[in-house]
């Protein structure tokens, strides 16, 4: 891992088109302001990590029949089925 | 296991392509190669829970229910790019879809934090992570007998 020292307002570029820039530090809170172009996702990463595990657990889990999952949903919030 | 224009939950079909598969083109969030899936249903058409079935990786396959049984009113805010990705049209809205985990205790728990987002007429989807939202990749939706 690269491991670069920042302070507030110095930047960070990362390739052609994406520029990272250190607005500040507050405590233990460092805030950054990314420019990227807009097909780059930008995330933080503790959100990725939740769903990559969910689609995970989705896929490789053991799971009931579809429809014991279609009767729980169906009392699920009294909705009625698609 | 076969796939006929059939066994496509009426949320999709009347599609123009021939082939019913679904293409990820960026594959699942953390999964880049899952890429290209297949929607099935039960032979009990009535059932609100489908199964898309991976193609590009054998033997993977997500249960998928409509997220607006689980919260309704649930609804997606999409980017432009996302919009282009996707091929929408101004007017056209995409299906959504949800992703359901079992733990090992039996709870069933919806993945609202990442929704997949399919255009039903040109069959391409993207898994869409919802950065601002209230939403949790485990929504509870309940429990079975484990």
């Amino acid at each position: 891992m690269l491991i670069l020292s920042r302070r507030p307002e110095q930047a960070l570029r990362l390739g052609d088109e994406i520029t990272v820039t250190v607005l500040g530090v507050e405590g233990d809170r460092v805030k950054l302001g990314i420019q990227a172009p807009r097909n780059v996702l930008v995330l933080r990463q503790e959100l990725f990590q939740q769903v990559q595990s969910a689609n995970s657990d989705a896929a490789r889990g053991a799971r009931p029949s579809t429809s014991t999952i279609a009767a729980l949903l169906r009392s699920h919030n009294g909705a009625t089925p698609v | 296991m076969t796939v006929t224009e059939s066994q496509v939950p009426p949320a999709l079909a009347g599609a123009t392509e021939v082939d019913s598969s679904i293409l990820f083109p960026e594959g699942l969030v953390g999964c880049p190669t899952w890429t290209h899936f297949v929607l099935l249903t039960d032979e009990d058409q009535a059932l609100p829970v489908a199964m898309l079935a991976s193609l590009s990786e054998p033997g993977i396959s997500l249960m998928v229910t409509d997220p607006q049984l689980v919260v309704p009113g649930y609804s997606v805010a999409l980017s432009e790019a996302d919009r282009q990705l996707l091929d929408l049209a101004d007017d056209q809205d995409p299906v959504l879809y949800c992703a359901l985990t079992t733990t090992a205790t039996g709870e069933i728990n919806a993945n609202l934090l990442g929704p997949l987002v399919i255009n039903a007429r040109t069959r391409r989807g993207k898994q869409v992570v919802l950065s601002d939202s209230p939403y949790s990749a485990r929504h509870p939706v309940g429990s079975v007998e484990s």
